[in-house]
């Protein structure tokens, strides 16, 4: 059994956030069912760190929590497709455009359909991935988004801005 | 590089609300100066609201919600969830809407009704009463009269919405654990199939301030809802029969628990159905093991 009090910071700190939880669960694992798992996995193990100090952004902790749990899980279940390296030529590679690339126009991607989006989201690398879903979908505050990937602020910042020069180029490359 | 050395960053930044007064008014500038820079913000713009247009944000499933909200509280890994086909969150706010109309209710009754805000003052009084938690100051016993009323109102809800449960199941192995999850008192829940009114599920109701197991059962088109809570000092008394507004209402107490059965049968049916109840009980009580 868990203590009364545990229950309640359980609750005033977690459970708030589950909605956020699981969907970044979701994104980062692809399916439902995964991201379930890792949700409850996260959620076993916010319950033994909630009295290990003060908790000043519950949703960062929470999805830091999310995040690291769902990168073990994917490290452990998908070997292969899992980003978890930071290695900025690897980086720079990955969101290096095409020389040549024409500029899409604003309307073509204002025009994405969901699908569309979703797919496009889905193609980018974890370490991006999660920072458009933070952002851009749950809402955190680059602050907030830097407890959570556990890096600094201008860390935030690239990833974000790669992220979304990512996105526009493949949203406006569709036909 | 500094976020000032690179515009895009700055951008961003903008985009993001995360810049003072001061960045706005210098990325603004730059906006103005530099056409190249204005289409990339309008790009950046046009994809932030393109994502927060089309891709919702995403709500965690009620079976995971119950597995988490069992699991913080057994401090072990719940077992596999079990699909609940009423949001959680609906079913929450219909609790606070029917504690609200409770409290409604009694603030009429304490004449504050001149008041021109019955909702507002109803609110506020729940508030309180949240806040003092489980001791606080309004928790008087609903009066027989209300719990009927309430019983019966979850009925209605339950036909008329077409989900009468929040967890759908025959098995009472399933429906037992589901209840025990969320309610202090162990509710009883029998096997009534071979008697002809096979177990549909269970749900939560609020009575008062209280929530109270409540189990669905069938009888060829008709469903009979039993709530179960605990009867807090009431003496035990004989069953009372009553039909109101056109539902049968079947109430008895047995060992300190409080039964309250609602149906569209006819009353006959229901004293049925109180029998095949009781003595399947019995039988529980007797298998289950003695402390």
């Amino acid at each position: 059994m868990t203590s009364q009090s545990t229950q309640r910071r359980f609750a005033e700190v977690v459970l708030p956030h589950l909605d956020d939880a699981y969907g970044l669960a979701r994104w980062l694992t692809g399916n439902r069912s995964d991201a379930e798992d890792v949700v409850q996995d996260a959620c076993m193990r916010a319950l033994g760190a909630l009295d290990s100090g003060v908790i000043e952004r519950p949703r960062a902790w929470v999805l830091s929590i999310v995040r690291n749990t769902a990168f073990t899980w994917l490290a452990k279940n998908r070997p292969n497709t899992v980003l978890l390296t930071d290695d900025a030529q690897f980086i720079e590679a990955v969101a290096a455009k095409e020389p040549g690339t024409p500029n899409p126009e604003e309307a073509l991607i204002a025009a994405a359909d969901q699908s569309a989006l979703e797919s496009a989201i889905e193609a980018l690398p974890h370490v991006f991935r999660e920072v458009i879903v933070m952002r851009d979908i749950n809402g955190l505050s680059y602050r907030e988004i830097a407890a959570a990937i556990n890096a600094p602020v201008g860390t935030v910042m690239s990833r974000l801005s790669r992220a979304r020069a990512l996105l526009i180029d493949r949203l406006g490359s569709r036909t | 590089m500094t976020p000032r050395d690179d515009p895009t960053l700055l951008l961003h930044a903008a985009l993001d609300g995360e810049l003072d007064a001061a960045g706005m008014m210098e990325i603004e500038a730059r906006l103005a100066a530099d056409p190249a820079l204005a289409a990339e913000y309008a790009r950046l713009r046009a994809l932030r609201e393109t994502i927060r247009a089309r891709i919702p944000r995403a709500a965690a499933p009620d079976a995971l919600r119950a597995s988490v909200l069992s699991m913080a509280r057994s401090g072990s890994p719940a077992p596999a969830a079990v699909p609940a086909p009423e949001g959680l969150r609906a079913r929450m706010l219909s609790i606070v809407r029917s504690a609200n109309q409770t409290l409604a209710a009694m603030v009429s009754r304490l004449g504050l009704a001149g008041s021109p805000y019955p909702a507002l003052a109803a609110t506020l009084m729940l508030g309180i009463a949240l806040g003092g938690g489980v001791t606080g100051l309004l928790r008087p016993p609903p009066a027989r009269d209300d719990m009927e009323r309430a019983v019966i109102a979850s009925y209605v809800r339950g036909r008329l919405s077409g989900q009468p449960v929040d967890v759908a199941t025959s098995d009472r192995h399933t429906v037992k654990p589901w209840l025990a999850g969320k309610i202090a008192a162990p509710a009883t829940v029998v096997d009534l199939a071979k008697d002809g009114f096979p177990l549909v599920g269970g749900r939560i109701d609020v009575i008062g301030m209280t929530p109270v197991a409540t189990l669905i059962y069938q009888r060829r088109e008709h469903q009979v809802a039993l709530t179960e809570m605990p009867a807090s000092g009431a003496a035990p008394s004989e069953m009372r029969r009553e039909t109101r507004d056109g539902f049968s209402l079947l109430s008895w107490t047995h060992q300190g628990r409080r039964y309250m059965a609602v149906s569209d049968m006819p009353p006959s049916e229901l004293d049925a159905f109180h029998d095949a109840f009781s003595r399947a009980a019995a039988a529980e009580r007797e298998e289950a093991p003695k402390i």
